[in-house]
């Protein structure tokens, strides 16, 4: 079979937020790097942005429902737009966050989108996650590769504010706010509220300001109250030890703030305003969208730079959560794929780590190990695959890795019994010997992937999809689904 | 606390001189300090137990004084194995650096200018051939001996090898005798675990003294071997003296040139694990004997 | 004090700090000889990383030979300021090694520390330093020294004149005075080493030197290189001496071989000061050389740098004018090749200026070792870079009454211009005004021995 060094998939990003909606389709060059008969290491070489889809209100057939219909509408639109099917499309992500991810959202986006969302397109939801996106999409955690910074990504967007830590490229760090520029909205271009949110009336409250939906307010009045939720949003990156306010408004753990903060980059539908020149200075400029997020951009900028930190300009402001989603949710990785064409894709296969420190040193200690976790996890009567998660075996020898084959094969016994294909990831480099080894003591021939220099820490769940690159790689994608948050 | 004892006795043995030296009570010949138990051999303050000794410090250890940015120098050191980072004194490297360089040096070298133990030999089956040279020097000088074979290396071969296999495997010291005794115990049982799953006639692997990588070829011919393959001992750079490179050759003759060899380099722990080379160098080994060529006519028919 | 080390996976344990200067030296066939030597690179290395954690103060505990039993020690610890060293004695050989070679110290820096240095301390921290970090610390330290020309003087070079002669033939010296000088040799010294060594050879080549100097108006010194009581006797009988030579070792017992210690060195001191002919303050010059210990089977097991280092310690008392070491005079059985002459070479140049002492080099080698003109060429421009205050000169390169080869008169001009360096200020005045040296550069007279014959 000819084997082609360099390859081009398409992925999509599909960002379905508290208020806005939008997509991204991006090509993304795959290349095998290593040269000859050099064992292939195959990688991301580049990422095209080729379509932006418009900036859709995500329809809402109530307040927290959202109208999944109209949703694939849209979606159907873009792609005409951007000249492809369902078809071309070869992998990507649906990232719904906010108020809105909820598990009736999800689950009825999911079910609309099955058609339109290609081969291969999964739903992945979570405030950690979207705040990671984000971050990469903005080009936050790849500054802080390049010049070695700890970088914080801020996303603000209409209800939430996501935080992601990048130290080295690794989001080390994150947490969610519950502060966002639509939290009160408006009249456009006027000063009539129509609407205040909950984390709205706590922090109206907070700022001794009593309001009503029908009210007309002015910039003066409404200052603070835009102030002092800037200003949470600051305290979050200053300490840990924080006033009522934040406290209250915080949606996950704070930031542990365990690095220096060198940069931040705001992202998200208010950061525009953040790198602006000047605010808003009447009424009409607060809410020429319906809402107050110009006025909270400028207001968080004036707030970071009082409080000492450096603001960077990110690539990417509005975008930055989808166009991460779709391009920064694929990992490819391979080493040992003994698969049938119709096992993948293979979705939402459950990740178990059975090993919390050292593996264990004998054949019945790693199968114990695995049996107990298979247990716990009821995964032996799960519908669906396991993989297993793993560091690598206990030293690098020859030895240990066989003994590692057969502590696995003996662990999965009960789930092997039910032919379902076996599925390793694993973080050190003996993805090929340790595929090869369990085949050798398998008293029969197996379905098995065998996936290598991977990490799948705080990871629910992986999307497995088919082959490519000659059959050297798979695209897998890490999520935690929104159900489990 | 032994160590801790003798410095207190001779803080305390100190001042008490220096005090009866003011005072003049001191004899000039003991005059300043207790340098007359001083004797040739042994030092005066030993540590009769001591397991403590002296090591290098860790690679990763910060050695710029004041750096303008301590996580970029972190990152840099780590994304390269170069002797980036090291600080200075002057304009010249740091004690530790230098000395460092010295101990790396010394490992090269000694890599090169040592044998493979026979212990190791009897511990991994292997049966020991040698080449037509006869020393290490003369295997430094003379790389045309190391890739013959001695006329008794003949003889061995001849009698006590399998003829006619699919798949002959060559341990082979090379320029590494320590990238053998490193990578084969984790490469070799990798490796023909993988052949033996694919159902391939492996031939006994064993080991060929004072070798060079072209000394495959007269094996080949007298073993009628398909694919020879060579775990050699690669030249050592400093430091790292453990990579071994693996050479596969399918049926050689006189006309066979450098480009018909196919190989894999950089086999050791820092680079590609052995256990893993092994389990991808019989995919290589299988794709060989699919394709019935190696080297470069193989990379054209990919 | 650990004299235990790993490298990699071996683990190397010594026993004395002996032992441990011994094998963390270079590779020279004196040491092998003694049996003293590493036996392997890892050993090597071993000990120096051994020594790189010993402290100073380990160092000074531990003398290689002890205070009672060797009139050499006991010059170094008698000689020592203990207030500089109490400042110092925490500090391990290592750091004192980055401590020579920072930007921030200077050569009054090293000056004032080598006061409270002992000569084990300079040994061991030498044997730590490459080529360059030899070349680089040596080079930041200028010792100036006066006898009746001033040696050290940054931007200059200066040569001893070497006009030996087989038998002594005071016409044949005379010729090759000439030649030495017409080539700008002869700033720090016309030193003849006589093949007869009594008082009547002695006391005729240096009236005939001084004769000579008086005459032309040459600033510079004369010296007879005799045993040192020949010199004195001459000195005694009126004969006019600039500077009093001895050969000097590391050991007592190698100086009692030499027959000479300190007592008579005082005493030719004392003499030279009262009765010399010269200006001064500086009037000793001594000569060294790593192996001369072994040659005489005195080196009492300790390795050969270590001694040469004792050996200036010894010296450094008599405050001389000027001090060089002929590391390859012996032969192969203590130092084997061109590549051993060249390190102990700038192993002495440094030992001997982080001891105070003005030192020059003569990178020299006999016909029975492994050693070319290329190689004391290398060794001539790698030690003029260093800093070394003088070389010897000879007539062609080759010392027709020693038998051996030593830097040329060219090879001396040579390294001047190539590094740009002038002779001693007082000579260099006397060279232009003799029409042989214009603007740094030799003229067209320059190189023929003639021109005093006119």
């Amino acid at each position: 079979m000819p084997e082609s060094n360099i390859q081009t998939i398409m992925s999509v990003g599909i960002d379905i937020g508290t208020t806005t909606t939008q997509l991204v389709i991006s090509r993304l060059t795959i290349e095998n790097t290593a040269s000859g008969t050099f064992v292939p290491h195959v990688e991301i070489t580049d990422k095209e942005v080729i379509h932006r889809s418009e900036i859709y209100i995500t329809p809402l057939s109530d307040r927290d429902l959202i109208d999944a219909v109209a949703v694939s509408k849209i979606v159907e639109t873009e792609y005409l737009v951007a000249g492809l099917t369902p078809e071309n499309i070869d992998t990507g992500a649906v990232i719904i966050t906010g108020e809105t991810a909820k598990k009736e959202n999800a689950k009825a986006i999911i079910d609309a989108l099955a058609g339109y969302a290609g081969d291969f397109v999964v739903a992945t939801a979570g405030a950690n996650l979207e705040g990671i996106y984000a971050g990469k999409g903005s080009g936050a955690a790849a500054f802080s590769v390049q010049r070695h910074q700890v970088v914080v990504n801020i996303d603000v967007g209409g209800g939430t504010s996501n935080y992601a830590m990048f130290h080295e490229g690794k989001a080390v760090e994150t947490t969610c706010l519950n502060v966002g520029g639509h939290l009160i909205e408006f009249e456009p271009q006027g000063d009539r509220i129509t609407y205040i949110s909950e984390p709205a009336k706590i922090a109206l409250q907070s700022a001794g300001q009593r309001l009503q939906v029908g009210e007309r307010i002015t910039l003066p009045q409404l200052r603070p109250v835009v102030k002092a939720m800037a200003a949470c949003i600051v305290e979050v990156l200053k300490t840990t030890k924080q006033s009522e306010l934040t406290r209250a408004l915080l949606m996950t753990p704070t930031l542990r703030l365990e690095h220096t903060i060198r940069k931040v980059m705001i992202s998200g539908g208010v950061a525009d305003y953040v790198y602006a020149p000047q605010g808003p200075v009447t009424m009409m400029e607060v809410t020429e969208f319906g809402d107050f997020g110009p006025l909270l951009g400028w207001e968080l900028k004036l707030c970071l730079e009082t409080a000492g930190f450096v603001l960077e300009k990110p690539n990417e402001t509005v975008r930055a959560t989808v166009i991460g989603t779709g391009t920064q949710s694929v990992n490819l990785s391979g080493s040992t794929i003994h698969l049938q064409e119709k096992t993948l894709p293979l979705r939402n296969v459950m990740v178990i780590s059975p090993f919390s420190s050292t593996i264990p040193d004998t054949v019945q200690g790693i199968g114990k190990a695995i049996k107990n976790e298979m247990l716990r996890l009821q995964a032996n009567q799960s519908e669906g695959s396991v993989a297993l998660a793993l560091k690598g075996p206990r030293t690098m020898t020859f030895v240990n890795i066989n003994l590692l084959a057969q502590g696995v094969l003996l662990g999965m016994e009960e789930y092997l019994s039910q032919n379902k294909p076996l599925v390793l990831v694993i973080e050190a480099d003996c993805g090929k010997v340790l595929g090869q080894c369990i085949n050798a003591n398998a008293n029969r021939p197996l379905e098995m992937v065998c996936i290598d220099q991977l990490e799948v820490e705080d990871c629910d769940y992986i999307d497995i999809g088919k082959p490519l690159m000659g059959g050297r790689v798979v695209p897998v994608v890490l999520k935690t689904l929104v159900f489990n948050r | 606390m032994a160590v801790a004892n003798n410095e207190l006795e001779k803080v305390i043995i100190q001042s008490v001189l220096e005090e009866l030296a003011k005072k003049g009570l001191l004899p000039s010949k003991g005059k300043d300090h207790v340098m007359s138990s001083a004797s040739q051999d042994t030092p005066l303050y030993s540590n009769t137990s001591s397991e403590e000794m002296v090591t290098f410090p860790p690679l990763d250890e910060m050695q710029i004084s004041k750096p303008f940015n301590a996580d970029a120098v972190k990152a840099m050191k780590k994304s390269t194995p170069a002797r980036i980072g090291i600080g200075r004194a002057g304009a010249r490297p740091k004690t530790m650096s230098w000395l460092r360089f010295l101990a790396d040096h010394a490992v090269a070298q000694d890599a090169v200018f040592l044998d493979v133990s026979d212990e190791f030999l009897k511990q991994n089956n292997l049966m020991t051939v040698q080449s037509a040279v006869t020393s290490k020097d003369e295997f430094l000088t003379r790389p045309d001996l190391g890739r013959r074979l001695s006329e008794e290396a003949v003889k061995t071969i001849t009698e006590k090898c399998e003829k006619n296999v699919q798949v002959q495997i060559l341990v082979v010291d090379g320029l590494s005798s320590t990238a053998i005794e490193a990578n084969i115990p984790d490469l070799l049982p990798a490796l023909m675990q993988g052949l033996k799953s694919a159902g391939i006639k492996v031939g006994a692997p064993f080991f060929v003294k004072y070798g060079r990588v072209w000394v495959q070829d007269p094996i080949a011919n007298l073993v009628k071997a398909d694919v020879i393959v060579s775990l050699i001992g690669e030249r050592p750079g400093l430091g790292t003296a453990e990579s071994l490179s693996a050479y596969m050759i399918y049926q050689p003759n006189e006309k066979t040139v450098e480009a018909d060899r196919t190989v894999v380099s950089n086999i050791h722990k820092g680079g590609i694990p052995p256990a893993e080379a092994g389990a991808h160098l019989s995919d290589v080994v299988q794709q060989i004997l699919t394709a019935k060529a190696s080297g470069v006519k193989f990379n054209q028919q990919k | 004090m650990i004299l235990k080390a790993k490298v990699y996976s071996k683990i190397f344990a010594f026993k004395s700090l002996k032992e441990v200067m011994a094998k963390a030296n270079e590779e020279k066939s004196g040491d092998e000889l003694v049996g003293i030597a590493a036996t392997s690179a890892s050993e090597r290395v071993a000990a120096k990383l051994v020594l790189s954690n010993l402290t100073l103060e380990d160092i000074y505990n531990n003398p290689v030979i002890p205070y009672e039993e060797d009139e050499v020690t006991r010059a170094i610890y008698d000689g020592l300021n203990l207030r500089i060293y109490q400042e110092i004695k925490s500090w391990t050989v290592g750091h004192l090694r980055e401590y020579i070679l920072e930007h921030k110290t200077s050569g009054d820096d090293l000056a004032h520390i080598s006061r409270g240095l002992t000569s084990e301390m300079i040994a061991a921290v030498a044997k730590l330093m490459s080529t360059m970090d030899l070349v680089y610390g040596s080079k930041k330290m200028r010792i100036h020294s006066h006898c009746n020309t001033t040696l050290g003087v940054p931007g200059t070079l200066a040569f001893r004149c070497q006009p030996n002669h087989p038998t002594d033939n005071v016409e044949g010296i005379l010729a090759a005075m000439k030649e030495g000088l017409s080539y700008g040799s002869g700033d720090a010294v016309i030193g003849i080493n006589p093949v007869e060594d009594n008082v009547e050879t002695v006391t005729r080549l240096l009236e005939m030197v001084k004769n000579f100097m008086t005459k032309w108006e040459i600033p510079t010194q004369n010296c007879v290189l005799a045993h040192v009581t020949t010199q004195m006797k001459a000195i005694e009988k009126g004969a006019p001496v600039d500077l009093v030579f001895q050969s000097i070792a590391g050991t007592q017992k190698a100086n009692d071989a030499f027959g000479v210690n300190a007592a008579i060195l005082d005493e030719a001191f004392d003499l030279i000061q009262r009765k010399g002919t010269a200006t001064g303050p500086n009037l000793m010059y001594f000569e060294t050389g790593q192996g001369s210990e072994v040659s005489l089977d005195a080196h009492l097991g300790v390795d050969m740098m270590t001694l040469e280092s004792r050996t200036y310690g010894y010296a450094r008392k008599y405050h001389p004018f000027m001090t060089n070491n002929v590391s390859g005079f012996i032969g192969p059985e203590t130092i084997y090749s061109g590549r051993e002459v060249l390190r102990a070479d700038l192993e002495d140049l440094f030992m001997g200026k982080l001891h105070g002492l003005p030192m020059g080099i003569a990178p020299c080698y006999t016909n029975h070792m492994k050693m070319d003109q290329n190689d004391q060429e290398m060794g001539t421009l790698l030690c003029a870079m260093a800093g070394s205050n003088f070389f010897m000169g000879v007539a062609g390169g080759d010392d027709v009454m020693l038998s051996y080869q030593d830097t040329s008169f060219h090879d001396d001009a040579s390294t001047r211009e190539i590094l740009g360096l002038r002779p001693l200020p007082e000579f260099e005045k006397w060279l232009e005004k003799m029409g042989i040296l214009e603007n740094g550069l030799l003229t067209e007279r320059a190189g023929d021995p003639s021109i005093f014959d006119k």
